[in-house]
């Protein structure tokens, strides 16, 4: 499941010219380009308004975001509802201190080969896939917090 | 009796063997909905199971499992 | 629902039983969100007409919600039955007197009457427990106890179910087993099967309390087809072990030409019969198989619900069932739901509307109405809401009517005059409220 920079930056771009361009009314509906965060360890995270685990991941990843960005960690919480009012409603209980991105047709969740909602992937400097978690288990997040620290602790290759 | 176990065993493999049936995991925003549960009310649904296994002499069949935002 | 009503109160409590079996994954009060602590109660009236049953029942679910989708629930349920309830004897066009199950008084029906008893006034105690955990990635588990209680009847069980997904979470394969102990004190004591109703004071025909076991299996799966349709199909197996007959119930002796019931007279100073009745019979076995298939499709808000059951089993009831419910939303917070059923079934193999005095006496025979060949409709309306506080109230309304038809060759004589099966008209009201 490694995939080069590169590849995961012209997929994600083809991705989100042939989805719907997210409405402006949307908070950061941007294009996302993965090569602004080349260097970076990134969190891929699909999520949805009706997913009940998202609520318990929410925090969790805002946690992660706010201990771990300076080191370099971005999240990208990538939202899956049909219907982008449920996905504000959500937002407003459950605010997120990360970036937010729109794929309603499911390009992007199919690219990654999502299996079960939500799901996350981290995306080591070099930008290949080291980790992925299916589901959201509150029992495992020390596990799911040592795979972002093994990535972030990883030397580049450049 | 051989005839409901076959009837039964058809209609299950038929379903096992629909592999390639269904939606996306991101896709179940309706089967996440309350009323999409297979069971919407427990009380409503042992009530009426309980009502009718006292007048008549059938009783129960439900199933249960599946369906939902099969999140986790 | 009196005890006589079913067929012994085990027969309920593995109705309870299958009903855990069949409970299907908790929902939260809004599969969305998570409360710690998730409560469903409700009021229930069941009032049939004609001075029949009545049923009062408070009913609570609790659920608490552990980490990561561990459930623990409680529930309780408490009945208070009155009313009258056919004692299987058939009508007369004189007043007939029968000797109460207690054997300690007697009670007069009018000429005409359908023969109803009501000694029975009861209340019964029903609690049951689960608890359920997600087991590796894809499967879980529920593990639970029943337990209930009235003053002549006791009941134990175990239940476990075990679900496993696949494809994604689109089949699900699901497997539950329930065991009841049951065990049955009748008031009197059972009597000797086809023995006949003694004097008051006479209980030289009685033993005392009966036990009965009750296995049921399911298995069944559960497809996602689409989006908007999920459908699932189970196979159940029960087989009941013991005790089976109604310690209740009698059948009328009758005159092999005239069909009337045979007549008898006390012992002198004595209170009894005035004809002569034999206690039913059943088998001390019941193996039933049942195939359930269950469709919901959602069309723009709306959520049709629609299941069908075939049931057969070894005393040669064979059942078909057809239930339809109809939700339609009104705005965000309300909704209507009608609800149609009709179920049909087949008269058991020992069922007879009265035993003639020139055929020898059968090994098994009831006269039971709910072991009869007839059919039965419910149709009713549920109005639900949520309230200020984002709870959910709902209050349903039900007319139940049974149709019974006794075959023409059990027909003897002046019977054939009456109305031998009267409908059974009852009516159902709920009020649910989760919060």
């Amino acid at each position: 499941m490694k995939k080069s920079l590169f590849l995961r930056v012209t997929l994600m771009a083809w991705a989100l010219a042939a989805a719907p361009i997210a409405s402006s009314d949307l908070p950061s509906g941007e294009r996302l380009d993965l090569s602004d965060y080349r260097g970076k360890v990134i969190v891929v995270d699909f999520w949805a308004s009706w997913c009940v685990p998202c609520r318990r991941s929410f925090p969790w990843l805002n946690a992660m975001n706010d201990k771990y960005a300076n080191d370099g960690l971005v999240i990208v919480g990538v939202n899956l509802d049909q219907d982008p009012a449920s996905a504000a409603e959500f937002l407003q209980e459950y605010p997120a201190r990360f970036q937010i991105r729109y794929d309603a047709s499911g390009t992007l969740a199919r690219e990654f080969n999502v299996q079960a909602m939500p799901s996350s992937f981290v995306i080591d400097r070099d930008g290949e896939i080291v980790a992925h978690h299916l589901g959201f288990k509150v029992r495992r997040q020390d596990d799911y917090e040592a795979a972002i620290v093994a990535a972030l602790q990883q030397e580049t290759r450049e | 009796m051989k005839r409901t176990v076959g009837i039964a065993a058809v209609t299950t493999l038929l379903c096992a063997g629909c592999s390639s049936m269904g939606v996306e995991p991101w896709e179940r925003d309706i089967l996440a909905k309350d009323e999409m549960q297979l069971t919407t009310d427990e009380i409503e649904a042992a009530t009426d199971d309980h009502i009718y296994f006292s007048k008549e002499a059938s009783s129960g069949g439900r199933g249960f499992g599946g369906g939902g935002c099969g999140c986790n | 629902m009196t005890r006589s009503d079913n067929r012994s109160i085990s027969v309920t409590l593995a109705a309870a039983t299958c009903s855990l079996l069949g409970g299907g994954i908790p929902a939260p009060v809004d599969a969305q969100e998570e409360p710690a602590w998730d409560f469903n109660t409700s009021l229930l009236y069941y009032g049939e007409d004609d001075d029949r049953v009545k049923d009062y029942s408070v009913s609570a679910i609790a659920r608490r919600m552990f980490v990561d989708d561990r459930f623990l629930t409680i529930g309780l349920t408490v009945d208070v039955l009155t009313g009258a309830t056919p004692n299987g004897a058939i009508k007369q066009d004189v007043p007939q007197t029968f000797t109460r199950p207690s054997g300690d008084g007697a009670y007069t029906v009018a000429a005409g009457e359908l023969p109803l008893d009501d000694t029975f006034k009861d209340t019964r105690a029903a609690f049951t427990v689960s608890w359920q955990q997600p087991v590796g990635e894809t499967s879980l588990i529920n593990i639970g106890a029943s337990a209930s209680r009235e003053y002549d009847y006791t009941h134990i069980g175990l239940n476990a179910k075990f679900a496993r997904d696949f494809n994604r979470r689109n089949t699900t394969l699901s497997a539950g087993i329930a065991l009841s102990m049951d065990s049955l004190d009748p008031v009197g004591g059972a009597p000797t099967p086809l023995t006949p109703m003694l004097d008051v004071g006479d209980k030289s025909n009685r033993r005392g309390d009966e036990d009965k076991d009750v296995l049921d299996i399911v298995v069944g799966v559960t497809q996602v087809v689409s989006r908007n349709l999920i459908v699932q199909a189970n196979y159940s197996y029960s087989n009941s072990d013991g005790y089976l007959t109604d310690p209740y119930k009698v059948l009328s002796l009758v005159d092999s030409t005239t069909g009337d019931t045979l007549p008898r007279v006390p012992a002198p100073g004595a209170e009894g019969p005035s004809h002569q009745f034999l206690f039913e019979n059943r088998p001390d076995d019941r193996t039933k198989h049942s195939i359930y298939g269950q469709a919901k499709y959602y069309m723009n808000g709306k959520v049709l619900d629609a299941s069908y059951r075939f049931m057969t089993d070894d005393w040669e009831i064979d059942s078909h069932t057809v239930d339809l419910r109809y939700r339609i939303p009104f705005g965000a917070d309300r909704y209507f739901e009608p609800h149609l059923r009709f179920y049909t079934q087949t008269e058991a193999e020992f069922y007879m509307l009265s035993i003639s005095d020139s055929q020898p006496l059968p090994s098994f025979a009831s006269a039971d109405y709910r072991l009869g060949d007839f059919d039965a409709i419910t149709l009713g309306i549920k109005y639900g809401w949520k309230t200020r506080n984002d709870n959910e109230m709902s209050v349903r309304v039900e007319g139940y009517r049974q149709t019974g038809s006794i075959p023409g060759n059990q027909i003897i004589g002046n019977q054939a005059t009456r109305d031998n099966y009267p409908d059974l008209n009852a009516i159902i009201v709920q009020l649910g409220y989760r919060f």
